[in-house]
């Protein structure tokens, strides 16, 4: 086995749903976390529980970047494939994300009885010149393995992995058993150990490669690994949040799965609701009883919930709704990414009403959003969008331990969760339609709310002069929010120039790594991501004119006669000439590489005209 | 927190609630509407347990109904149609002490809010839930709504209304509702009774009331004359009403006995009374409380411990 040295390389293992391909990314990461390399994890998995084995659909699989510098996103194209047999590998080479170099590692033990079908998939390897290295789990593991129904086969390839980037054992073998010491009986705890020391051996001997990154990150330092969501339901406990309801729906039901452990040891409810519309009626009665509430749901959820949104916004109740957004329209992709909510979000509801939108783009922003969304939403009376999509949701990644604020109200907001969204703190007073929002069990100030309008005493009223006075009020909530507005952070060094990248949410990532790639290259480009999406910063349109051309990348439908949302914004914001430089609605993520490459064509072309 | 039920003023209290501090604007209700009785009924049990106006919330869909809270110096939540239920229950598990009221109509709680009204008779959060059923869409010009009888002509179903329509009480029943009593709005001293047994009930109280409405459906419910209903009554249920009593049948019936429940419920005869009551059914709102109360205290620091890499 040779020793390659390397500061960044990107492996899949690719399995049937069902056999434990996630558990085997899970230990993983942890192992390679624990001996200080920075890891990035995207998990791929079939919207249904067991689709049929050995079929195109089952595939079930992680995506792993490790490195000896801190990662933002996923990463550009693979250099290890693991897979379980021919078809999970033929469907996944679909994708066109491996490396010209990429090493597959091709389980052969599905070949017996499928000769074509191994035969064609390394013709195709062979055409991609790809180099497959062929192997067979051995007897031993085979014996152990059948002894196990069949399940086990994650640990010989765990195993495989670990000596392929040079991870010692007794590492691996610490997070097995972190993982299953309390779940799995001791003999069979004790057998999928010898599995992946099986694989393990097996690699040491036959697999002439391996890997090996530097151990970087400070020892001293407190660090954690944790997924977008789960950073979100911790945001959730530290803004002070005392009710979260949800029906489920992927991929945001695991906020709720979260939280139903935890939340009543903070006070918090866990509600589910017996449809989304319920859920989120829910939400906006206990934040009109005066407790913060949040409803967490994905695309169809956020069709479902829009009348209450506009309502929340008319009745001046606070709200805070999470969209995990996810490959769409209607059903869609379930358990694939999207950035195309964005429009349901900002213009959902009927008529003319009143938001604020936030877009995360990583596990601390996921972490910070909830609070800020508390103190918007409790100063603005109206509801707060947190945007997420399905790979920020579930992709792990290691962050210093953040700060906790514990949020009793929502002044207690610190300012380092402000500036880290770009905005100053708001005025003191701010104009409501009704003058009168106290809260029930305030003795003598009894009101009624109301979805109607109403004139500044609460009472119903459809005259012409206070219809449009209630419009301008709700509005000069967002104007406020839109002054207070800074300048969002320029990527690197480039603060004018010939071309700006703009995207919002997870293209922070990919943009940013794209981004300062060009100009250590010495290119002119300039990159730019939303935290706060809607309402967007005055200041926008002095950023854009300092630069020759503004142009987006979103995971989005767009083409030559359709702009995509966050373009279609830009360009009503700026009437700056912007377009999607990379818009693509496929579920997968748009790797930095690409980007890099489309700003290189795009600044070829600006040379021509 | 403290008991829902025990929040009359102290004695000695300087002013005693009235009906005039109930009282808000002049309702936008059609004249000899049965929604002035019901809300009137409501004012009535309020001062008569001095039920204090801060520490109570009417919530309520769309329809004329769903006007009620705005004519009831309280708190108040007009939400949107077929959702009170939902926000209602928010605010039960947000605000344990606070006194809540559900005030909902026909096709709000049984068409477009039905699947609210099933789970929320399931949840059994205590609550107490008026159904204002008039028997059609009124608030929208008379079309035809889940309780409308068969034959009954609307401007949806102008040659004659054609299902026959959903019973209430027999669904509430059915659904696993806790409790459920039925009365008029002509009726007011068994209305206000009715509401009296279903407050201090400890769940989800289901309160049916026929309401007439005189300008789409003037001919429904002969309210001046009393031979086509009988009250159910019991020792356990609610007594029959004091001016009407005597001048139609009393049924006794054990409203723990749901067999029986059911079957008045379901009869061609109208009965008015308590149909059926478990005090016993759990309840979601205490089960979460109890959640908190019982949960192990921690802190997000120490939650953090386990993403420890």
């Amino acid at each position: 086995m040779s020793v390659e040295k390397c500061h960044v390389s990107r492996f899949e293992l690719l399995m049937d749903a069902g056999f434990g391909a996630q558990k085997a990314g899970d230990i993983l990461i942890r192992g390679f976390a624990h001996t200080g390399r920075y890891v990035y994890i995207e998990p791929m998995f079939p919207a249904e529980i067991s689709p049929p084995i050995r079929t195109r659909a089952a595939l079930s699989g992680v995506i792993v970047r490790v490195a000896d510098f801190d990662l933002k996103n996923i990463g550009n194209n693979t250099d290890i494939i693991v897979a379980q047999h021919e078809i999970v590998l033929d469907r996944r080479l679909d994708d066109a994300e491996h490396n010209p170099k990429c090493r597959v590692l091709l389980d052969m033990g599905d070949k017996k009885a499928n000769e074509e079908a191994y035969e064609n998939a390394c013709k195709r390897l062979a055409k991609l010149g790809l180099t497959v290295f062929p192997f067979d789990i051995t007897e031993k593991a085979i014996a152990v393995i059948k002894s196990l129904s069949g399940k086990g086969k994650n640990m010989y390839y765990i195993g495989m992995l670990s000596a392929i980037y040079n991870v010692a054992e007794e590492v691996m073998l610490t997070e097995i058993k972190a993982m299953f010491g309390e779940k799995l009986e001791e003999d069979i705890l004790n057998k999928n150990i010898e599995i992946f020391h099986c694989g393990y051996d097996y690699a040491k001997i036959h697999v002439p490669f391996s890997f090996l990154i530097d151990e970087k990150y400070p020892a001293k330092e407190e660090r954690i690994l944790i997924d977008g969501n789960a950073a979100l339901s911790m945001g959730i406990i530290n803004a002070g949040i005392k009710l979260v309801s949800g029906y489920p729906i992927t991929p945001a039901s695991s906020i709720l799965h979260t939280l139903a452990k935890t939340f009543p040891s903070f006070g918090g409810v866990v509600h589910q609701a017996e449809d989304e519309i319920s859920a989120i009626g829910t939400a906006i009665g206990s934040y009109f009883g005066g407790v913060p509430a949040l409803t967490a749901t994905s695309g169809p959820g956020l069709s479902l919930k829009q009348e209450f949104i506009g309502y929340a916004s008319v009745a001046e109740i606070p709200l805070i709704v999470v969209d995990v957004q996810r490959s769409g329209p209607s059903t869609g992709m379930p358990t694939k990414t999207e950035q195309s909510d964005l429009p349901a979000a900002v213009y959902g509801s009927h008529g003319d009403h009143t938001k604020v939108v936030i877009g995360v783009g990583n596990v601390l922003d996921c972490y910070y959003a909830p609070a800020l969304a508390r103190y918007l939403a409790e100063k603005l009376r109206l509801p707060v969008f947190i945007m997420s999509d399905f790979n920020m949701a579930n992709s792990y990644k290691i962050i210093k331990k953040p700060p906790v604020a514990n949020m009793k109200t929502a002044d207690d907001i610190p300012d380092y969760i402000l500036n880290h969204f770009w905005i100053n703190r708001l005025p003191d007073k701010i104009e409501m339609v009704r003058t009168e929002q106290a809260v029930p069990g305030t003795p003598g100030k009894m009101r009624r709310v109301t979805g109607l309008n109403t004139d500044s005493t609460g009472t119903v009223n459809y005259f012409a002069e206070t219809n449009q006075r209630s419009h301008a009020v709700r509005n000069e909530k967002i104007h406020h929010v839109q002054r207070c507005l800074k300048e969002p952070e320029l990527f690197g060094k480039v603060k004018e120039g010939d071309l700006l990248v703009v995207g919002w949410g997870t293209m922070r990532g990919p943009i940013a790594e794209a981004v300062h790639a060009c100009q250590d290259q010495g290119l002119s480009v300039g990159g730019m991501c939303f935290r706060i999406i809607y309402p967007m910063p005055l200041i926008l349109n002095d950023i854009f004119r300092r630069f020759k051309k503004v142009v987006t990348v979103e995971m989005a439908y767009g083409d030559a006669y359709k702009r995509t949302p966050l373009a279609m914004f830009l360009r009503t914001k700026t009437l700056v000439d912007v377009n999607p430089m990379v818009c693509r609605a496929t579920g997968r993520p748009i790797s930095p590489l690409t980007i890099r490459e489309r700003i290189k064509e795009t600044i070829k072309e600006m040379g021509k005209t | 927190m403290s008991s829902e039920t025990d929040q009359q003023l102290p004695a000695g209290a300087p002013a005693p609630l009235t009906i005039k501090e109930l009282n808000t604007e002049n309702p936008r209700w059609c004249a000899g509407c049965g929604d002035f009785s019901i809300i009137m009924a409501v004012k009535r049990f309020m001062v008569n347990k001095q039920l204090p106006p801060h520490m109570t919330v009417n919530v309520s869909g769309i329809g004329c109904s769903g006007r009620a809270p705005f004519y009831i110096n309280a708190y108040g939540v007009h939400a949107i149609h077929g959702r009170a239920i939902p926000v209602a229950l928010g605010l039960r598990l947000a605000r344990p002490d606070l006194n809540i009221f559900i005030h909902s109509g026909d096709g709000d709680a049984l068409s477009i809010g039905g699947n609210h009204l099933i789970h929320g008779i399931n949840k059994n959060f205590k609550c107490v839930f008026i159904m204002y059923d008039n028997e059609l869409y009124a608030l929208t010009k008379s079309q035809t709504s889940p309780t409308t009888r068969k034959g009954h002509k609307t401007n949806t179903q102008p040659t004659g209304t054609y299902l026959d329509p959903i019973i209430p009480t027999s669904l509430a029943i059915g659904v696993g509702g806790s409790f459920v009593a039925s009365t008029a709005d002509w009726m007011p001293d068994h209305l206000v009774k009715t509401l009296e047994a279903a407050f201090a009930h400890p769940g989800f109280a289901f309160v049916h009331v026929s309401q007439r409405c005189p300008h789409f459906d003037p001919d429904n419910f002969d309210h001046k004359t009393s031979a086509w209903f009988s009250f159910l009554t019991h020792e356990k249920g609610i007594p029959p009403d004091s001016r009407l009593a005597d001048k139609t049948e009393v049924v006794q019936h054990d409203p723990s006995n749901k067999e029986d429940a059911f079957k008045y419920a379901s009869s061609q005869r109208t009965y008015f009374g308590l149909f059926y009551q478990n005090p016993n059914k759990p309840r979601y709102d205490e089960i979460l409380q109890n959640l908190i109360k019982q949960a192990p205290a921690t802190t997000l620091e120490s939650m953090f411990e386990e993403f420890k890499i």
